[in-house]
This record gives structure tokens, sequence and C-alpha cells, in this order.
């Protein structure tokens, strides 16, 4: 009954009150657009660096990443390997040795890392196979390498050529070879294009003089957003002799760049709906002054004023979600198409993004959080705004009212 | 010459079906001087006839001049531009800007004029003066009585110096003894000053004060009476 | 007279007015505040490049930045022209180095530097490097083959002052080389991935292991006014026309990007909160044209013109939001005055922003045009807002407005 007395209350201003939803309309699709194309991007970027490179978690022998030398590997011995098969949300893992090393041409060096690592899991866990731009996949018993395109162009080499690495490995030896170039890779991030070799696990645990030893597991998750239960699961069962890390704590400045971005999208995010809270307001100021004497009347002929400014508590959550509503709606084809559609920047965007080391990409996330957070939002703020309404009404004299 | 001259003034309302002759055919004239006092029932089409004397509302048919121009074929801004010279309003209410204090208002249709401050300051004392509201020179609308507030609207109709002046049942929210002196103001300027004034009324001490009573009926005059 | 009239026809409502005012007050409050905020990380950024790292002005051989900086394509003549430069009326002053890509090595681990062999008192003077030592000396206490190392590098090598490592690299011949170097000491600047990949040492030890007849792979130039950059350049381009000689904005676009970007940014980003307050304010002028109809149509019928009426309607919109937006401003210089001294910290972030080379301390700043600017946006957003309650009150008629006569 209320209900339906809001309702109608509403649409005899017929314009304030489309105004009024039109301005949560507005900050709702801003709002929702632009935390779409912040979450798409930083899962863009997690994807790319994390997701591609360190992966989303690594298990390390307790103290490596503090010092990330070769004599700081791990053995993966198998009760380390039935602990990980017994994790059930883990779609895979990816044994690596990883190590930085010098490599040459006939005219140019420059430094790379090594990523030595089994071809097929590798490819299972981030898609090698998909990088390759130029020649072929290796696998395991081979002797030769894929490296980044960024690096080939650097020291002049390409698919066939022979690419010389000089490094230092276990226990101090020399680590120098010699190998063919299989293939060449490129990656969402135009840092890794340039510095990274795969080498097939073997030959690397040979090189270094590692035998059977790794410097690290990379472990894939079936859902990313698990990543942290799943580390803390793990780490109670083998911390100690291992660690392990997520990519946040492996990638602290992205997760930082993530987070302070994301800050700035809440800030911004605030301030529009603080505007549009004194908006809704002042439509709360003018339903009260212009109605006085109508709830004067009311109350006068016996309706509770309690009752009566939950009714006018209503209209303005009604103009408020509504609005909401529609802005959820109004932005979902927008949101949507720039997911399917993502947008590469031009030049100097471009320049700035892979400065950075991030593919100058525009993209969003359909998160349905995204959407819901504003409706709960704004409900917040009408509920707010509404106290006044509650105060104000309860202050009302019905014979004063009527005068109006 | 005549201040007011219709010629065959009608107009016609078409909603429906049966179209509505407001204002059916008027002669009228009114010369300068007069204290004229137009009535009439609802319907009678005396808001329709005044409206269009005003300027405020065009004819269907007929003409309508005042001191020698025709009225009926002015474009809505010229209309705008002549009542703001030649023609006073005194409303039934509404008639002052509520956040002007008297004096403002009176001089605010001055100001539209743009007459030299000089003028504006002198003529507005000495109208305020006449009305009798010296002392509330500076007080807003809401701090002055229904009376007062009516006679400021006759001081600010009167600045501007108009060719006549529209008085639509000035007098009509107004306890005897204001209606009483709000008259005796309008004549005595009527008579210093030689502003015709047209009123349309129901108020009968305005008609016995009036020196012409014109009655209409059906868009029609029926009735015009000269007497004091 | 207008604006006098409303002025006060404003403060016939004075919440409602409030409201609207408090809004636009607290927007623009926000969005100038912000702005400084990005404008003042961005000036630092700039002046810590132009000192620390780029200088105004450098000078490679043509080749060198095509070559993916080959240690072949060295400035000829480049000791003589630094000689000649450091004398040059413009400059404050200048520095030449010997660059080398290589690997750096300690007992513990490698990692890929940027060896660059500089005159450690001349470079000291230009970029201020010595200052930027936080442990051990700006090459003293060791006697040969001394290397400064920068702290991310040094931890990551898990070395200290005195600690030795070993610097791989290519000799001008092809062969590759190492040599042992000592710590002397251990720098930190603002950009933590500078830190990681750089390491200095002496040029002239450096030269006598990576090619004798080197001069110098760079020459860069701090002139004596930041004004003279222009001027510099075109000068140094025609003494030099067989060398690339650069500004610093040619070496780092980055900058000036940003900055363009960051005016654009800015400006729509203040665009949105005016469309935000737009709403407010066009539902209360609505308001405020809806309830005074028979007012208005009085004032028609007096003989006040349309074009008048719109511009009173117009002057209260603009009235209301100037005042907001003075306001507002206001609000925002003081903000912005008062951290620009005191700094902001937004160290929680401090691993993003150093990584990029960005100051943890924020110091806002905003240049007067900008302030300009948003008063500006302010006038043209009350406008706007007044189109659609301006011809509400043009639309009414003053016969329908008033009791019929």
């Amino acid at each position: 009954m209320l209900l339906k007395l809001a309702w109608r209350n509403l649409w005899r201003n017929k314009r304030r009150t489309l105004i009024t939803m039109a301005s949560v309309l507005f900050a709702a699709l801003l709002a929702i657009f632009m935390m779409g194309l912040k979450e798409g991007s930083y899962s863009n970027m997690i994807e790319n660096i994390a997701g591609v490179y360190t992966g989303y978690m690594q298990v390390h022998k307790e103290g490596y990443w503090a010092e990330q030398t070769l004599n700081n590997s791990l053995e993966f011995t198998d009760s380390l390997k039935e602990i990980l098969l017994e994790e059930p949300r883990l779609k895979g893992y990816a044994p690596r040795v990883e190590s930085f090393v010098l490599t040459s041409s006939r005219e140019f060096t420059k430094g790379a890392m090594i990523v030595g690592t089994d071809p097929e899991m590798e490819d299972q866990l981030i898609g090698l196979k998909k990088k390759l731009i130029a020649g072929s996949y290796f696998h395991e018993d081979e002797r030769s390498v894929l490296m980044g395109e960024g690096l080939a162009d650097y020291l002049k080499l390409t698919t066939g050529d022979t690419l010389v690495i000089i490094g230092q490995g276990y226990r101090g030896i020399n680590a120098v070879a010699k190998y063919p170039i299989k293939g060449l890779l490129k990656f969402g991030s135009p840092e890794l294009t340039k510095t990274l070799v795969y080498l097939p696990l073997k030959e690397a645990q040979w090189l270094f003089g590692l035998e059977s030893r790794l410097t690290s597991i990379v472990l894939l998750p079936e859902d990313p957003g698990n990543t942290e239960r799943i580390s803390r699961r793990l780490k109670k069962r083998i911390s100690g002799d291992y660690e392990v890390m997520t990519w946040k704590e492996l990638l602290p400045e992205l997760d930082q760049m993530i987070e302070s971005d994301r800050a700035e999208g809440y800030i911004f995010m605030g301030i529009l709906y603080v505007i549009i809270s004194f908006g809704i307001f002042g439509t709360v100021l003018m339903m009260l002054a212009e109605r006085k004497h109508e709830f004067g009347v009311l109350v006068a002929i016996g309706m509770k004023r309690l009752k009566l400014s939950f009714m006018v508590f209503m209209e303005v959550v009604i103009i408020s979600i509504l609005g909401a509503m529609a802005g959820m709606v109004a932005s979902f084809p927008l949101v949507l198409w720039f997911k399917l559609n993502p947008i590469r920047f031009g030049d100097e965007l471009n320049e700035i993004y892979e400065e950075f080391g991030f593919e100058p990409i525009f993209t969003t996330s359909t998160d349905p959080a995204i959407f819901l957070t504003q409706s709960v939002i704004v409900f917040i703020l009408a509920s707010v705004i509404s106290i006044y309404v509650f105060i104000n009404l309860s202050g009302m004299k019905a014979i004063d009212a009527m005068r109006s | 010459m005549y201040v007011i001259e219709t010629k065959d003034l009608s107009k016609v309302y078409d909603n429906g079906a049966v179209p509505v002759h407001a204002v059916n055919g008027v002669d009228l004239n009114i010369e300068d001087d007069e204290f004229t006092a137009i009535v009439g029932p609802s319907g009678s089409g005396k808001t329709t006839l005044l409206n269009m004397v005003g300027g405020l509302d065009s004819p269907t048919a007929g003409t309508i001049v005042v001191n020698g121009k025709d009225l009926s074929r002015m474009r809505e801004n010229e209309l705008i531009n002549f009542r703001l010279n030649h023609i006073g309003f005194v409303f039934q209410s509404y008639n002052l800007i509520p956040v002007l204090t008297a004096k403002e208002n009176t001089e605010f249709i001055m100001l539209l004029q743009k007459r030299p401050k000089k003028e504006r300051d002198a003529r507005v004392l000495s109208l305020l003066k006449e009305v009798g509201l010296s002392d509330k020179i500076n007080k807003k609308p809401s701090e002055l009585s229904g009376g007062q507030q009516q006679r400021v609207a006759v001081a600010r109709a009167l600045a501007a110096k108009p060719d006549f002046v529209l008085a639509d049942e000035p007098t009509a929210n107004l306890d005897s003894k204001s209606a009483t002196n709000l008259l005796n103001i309008m004549a005595r300027l009527n008579k210093e000053e030689g502003t015709t004034f047209i009123f349309s009324t129901h108020d009968q001490r305005v008609i016995d004060r009036a020196r012409r009573v014109i009655t209409l009926e059906d868009g029609k005059i029926v009735k015009d009476i000269t007497q004091n | 007279m207008l604006i006098k009239i409303s002025w006060r026809n404003i403060w016939r409502h004075k919440l409602r007015s409030a409201v609207v005012i408090t809004a636009i007050a607290l927007g623009l409050w926000a969005g100038v505040f912000i702005m400084g905020f990005y404008f003042g990380i961005i000036e630092q950024k700039i002046n810590d490049v132009v000192r620390s790292e780029v200088s105004h002005i450098q000078i490679h051989h043509p080749d060198y930045k095509k070559e993916d900086f080959n240690i072949n394509y060295f400035i000829p003549d480049g000791l003589t022209i630094s000689e000649d430069l450091s004398v040059d009326t413009l400059v404050q002053y200048t520095s030449g180095r010997v660059i080398s890509m290589g690997m750096i090595g300690s007992a513990k681990a490698n990692s890929g530097v940027r060896i660059i062999g500089i005159d450690p008192e001349v470079e000291a003077l230009l970029t201020g490097i010595d200052n930027k030592v936080i442990e051990g000396a700006f090459f003293k206490g060791v006697k040969r083959n001394a290397i400064l190392v920068g702290q991310k590098l040094a931890t990551k090598l898990n070395i200290k002052v005195r600690s030795k490592v070993v610097l791989t690299f290519q000799h001008i011949n092809g062969e590759i080389t190492a040599a042992a170097f000592r710590v002397a000491g251990i720098f930190k600047t603002l950009n933590t991935t500078y830190d990681e990949s750089n390491v200095y040492v002496n040029n002239k030890e450096f030269r006598k292991l990576v090619g004798e007849n080197i001069t110098y792979h760079e020459i860069a130039i701090l002139l004596k006014e930041h004004e003279y950059v222009d001027t510099a350049a075109e000068k140094y381009k025609g003494l030099y026309p067989g060398l690339l000689v650069e500004d610093w904005l040619e070496i780092v676009p980055l900058m000036r990007y940003m900055t363009d970007m960051m005016d654009q940014v800015m400006l729509i980003f203040m665009l949105i909160i005016m469309l935000a307050l737009m709403f407010g304010i066009v539902n209360t002028m609505l308001m405020a044209v809806l309830e005074r109809t028979r007012e208005l149509g009085m004032l028609m019928a007096i003989g006040m013109n349309k074009f008048r009426l719109f511009n009173m309607i117009l002057l209260e919109t603009l009235i209301l939001a100037m005042v907001g937006g003075l306001i507002g401003l206001i609000l925002g210089y003081i903000t912005i005055e008062y951290y620009a001294v005191k700094g902001i910290d937004v160290g929680i972030f401090s691993a993003a922003y150093e990584s990029v080379g960005f100051s943890t301390k924020v110091f806002p700043q905003l240049e007067a045009r900008y302030y300009i600017q948003t008063a500006l946006q302010v006038v043209i957003l009350s406008i706007f807002a007044s189109l659609y309650p301006g011809r509400k009150a043009l639309k009414l008629k003053p016969v329908e407005a008033i009791r019929k006569i």
C-alpha cells in the first residue's frame, strides 16, 4: 500500500523525478564503465605478467626469493609432488630452472633470463605454444632454445642461428653453451619479449650443473581467484622447507600499481557519488517543501509520522535504485562491447604503456560485482539522505504545515 | 483622439465542435482622463476583452489601436515593449517582485526603460509619496500589508508614465478601509496626472466611484453609462 | 539591477541553494586538488629526470641508438668536444660517459646491467649522483676498479660496500671480457628500476678494459638555464652536424606525452564532474522557475522582454554556480598550497611508485591557468544548465500565468 502511494507520488513531478534518476544513472554508468575498464586492464596485466611469466603461485626452497641464486635450488621430492597433486584446485604445475645469463651473438651481447622448463607442462600452464611467432616449438629432449623476439632483434639473430649463453651455474661452475634458435616468442608484455629465453628443463639442469634440482615450481590454479586460498593451504603444509609465494608477493610493484590505480578509481567514484547525493538531497528538500500542506493534512487525519517518513523514504529509495539499475542496464552493452573488441592505443599512448611494461590495450571486465556494487552504494546513500526526512517530519506540527 | 480605440474587435476560440465567440465585434472608445469600470458576469468576455486591450492577447478579427498604434498587428516582442512603455498594470495580487523593496519595485519599470538615475530617483520618491508610503520605501512586500502592497503596485504602474492603467480587481483582496484608501489614491492620481484608469471589477465601491461604466454580455457591450 | 534581483532570488530558498552551492564547491575542490596532485607528480618527475637522468641535452654517435647501443659507435673526437662544451657559455655542467651493456655477478647471483663509465667529479656536478650514495663513499675508499651499485641491485646480489663483483661485457674487438671490481658505494635514486640496472665505474679504468680508443658513448649537458634548451640544441646541432644532438624532450618524449595526456585526462575528469553537477543545478533552477510562474508572468506582462527574462534565469544559474565554484577553487588553492609545502605521503604504494621513478612524497602544484580554465568551465556549465529552465520560463504566456483580467 505504502509502496503504491510512494510510486505514484514520484510521478506527480515527472520532470524532477526523471532528472534525479538520470543523475544516478549517470554516476552508476560512469562508475561501472570506469571500474570495468580498470578491472579489465588489471586482469589483463596480471595475466600477461603473472599468468605468463611468474605464474600465479610459485614454490621455492625456503629462502630462495631473498637470495635468488642457483645454490638455493630445491629438490622436487616425491612427497612434495604428492602434496601438490593432492591440492584439488590446482590445474597443474610446471617445474622450472631460472637464472640470469649473458646471451651473445657474433656482434652483440645482452643479459637475459633463462627459463628452463618442461615444454609440455609450460605450454599447459601458460600456453607457450601460442606465443610462438616464428620457427617451431621444442620438446623436452632437444638442445635448442625459444627466445623472445625483442631479444633476438637486439642480437640480430633469427630462427636457425646460434645463441651463445654465458652464465654462472650451481656452486659457481661456469655455464657456457651454444644453442640453435628453434623459434621466436612474443608476449603481451614487451619487457618479457626482450628478456626471456626458454630451454628444455633437462638441458637447463645440465647447463647449470643442477642435476635434478629446480629453482621454482610454478603453480596454476583452476581459478585465479583462488590463489590466496590455495597458497594459505600449501603454506601450512610445506613451509619450513619450502616457501609458497603468490604473484602479489613475487611482483609487489605490479600488485601495488594495481592497488593504487584501483584506489584512484574508488576516489573518483566517491566524488561522483557525493555530488549526486547532494542532488538527491536537493530533490528531497524540494519534495518536502512543496508537499508540506499535504503532509500536514495526512498527519492531522491520523497517519503516523513514522509511516509518512517511511513512505517518503521509499520514494527516495525508488528514485535512487531505479536510477542505478538504469545505469547498470545502460552500461552493459558498453562494457560488453569493449570486452569483445578491446581497443589498442595510438602511438603515443602505446609508448607510455610499453615504457611501463604493459600491453597497450583497452578492455573491460564483466564481473557482476562491479555492477551490483553500484546498487548497494546507491541504496546506502539514499538511506543516509533519508535520515533528514525522518528528522524533518518528526518535528512537523500538522497545523503549521497546513497553513503553507 | 482616443487613447484606446477598438473596431469590430473579436476573439473566437475554436476548441471543439462549436466555436466560442468570447468577444464578438466590439467597438470601444476610451478617451484621455477616463476613470472607467468594465463589468460583466463570468463568460461575458470582459476578461478576454481587457486582455486584448492590455496587449496580452491577440484578436482573431478587428483592430485595437492605442494612441495611434495598432496592437493587432504587433508581434510578441513588440507587444512586450509596448506594454512596458504605454500600459500600466495593477493585478489583483502578485504585483510585486518579492525580493525588491517598495522603492526598487517602483523603480524597476523605469530601469527597464533605461531612464537615467536622477529621473528615476525623483519620480519614485514622488510617486511613493503620492500613495502615502514615504516611510516604507525600503520595505519588502513581505513586510507590507495587502493594502500597502497594492499602493506600491499603483506607484509602479504609473512610474512609466503609461497611456493608461489597467487595474484587474485591485480591491478584491482588501478590507474596506484599505480598499477605499486605494480608490481615493487612484482617483486623485487620475485627476492630477490625467492618466486613464480602466478597472475590471465586481466591487460595488469601485463601480460607484467610476465615471463611466461599461457592461459586457456574451461578448458584446450592452450598456455604456456615464455617471458622476 | 538584474544581478541584484538574481542574487536575492537565490536566497529565497536558503537551504536549497546552499545544497547546490555546497555540491559545486565540493566537486570543484576535489577536482582541482586532484589536478594539483597529478601535476605535482609529473612536475617532480620531469625535474628529476632532467637533473638526475637525462640532463638538458645529450650527444651521441648518430647510429648509437639505432645499433642498440653497440659499443663500437662512440663519439668521434668525443674528448675534444667534451672539453669545448665545458667552457661553452650556455653550459653549466657537462659529462662524458663510456657505456656498455653487460652482466654483474656476485658470489650469490647475476644480473644484467648497463655499465656506465664516468668521470666521478664531473658527473657528480652534472647529476648529483654523489648525493644519492647512501652507503660507503662516492668513488673513495677503493683504490682500483671501484664500482657504484644501486641499492636494489645490491640487495639482489647480496653485496655490500667493499664486496667483490665481476663485470662481464664485450670488448670492442668482440671478445667477451670479465673483470673484478670492488663496491665503493651503494646509491639509491627515486627510481628503483634504474637502481637495479645501472652501475657506475671510472671512465679511465673502464676504457682500459673495453677499448682504449673509445672516447665517449654519451655526452650529457646541463644548461645554465632551463630556457636555453632550444637555443643550445640548435647551436650544437649546427656545431656538430655529424652527430646526434638531442634535447631532453626528444630523448624522453614520454615526458611530454605524460603532460599532454594528463592535460587531456584532467579535462575529461573535470567535464565528468561538471556533468554530474549539472543535474542538480538544472533540477534546482527548474524548480525555481516553475514555482514562480505567476511572478514571471507578471514580469512579462508589465514589460520585461524575453531576452531579459532569460538573462535573469541565466544570471541566477551563473551566480549559484560561481559562488559554489569560487568557494571550491579557493578551498582547492588553500589545500594545494598547504600540501605543496608539507607534501603528501603515498608511502603505502612505495614499491609501485619507486619502480617507475616517482617519489613517494607528492608535492601538489597547479598553475594559475588551470584555476582560470576551471572557472571558465563553470561559466559554460551554467549557461548550458540554464538553457532548459530558461526555455520553460520563456514559454510562459503572461495571460495564463496571471489571473485573467
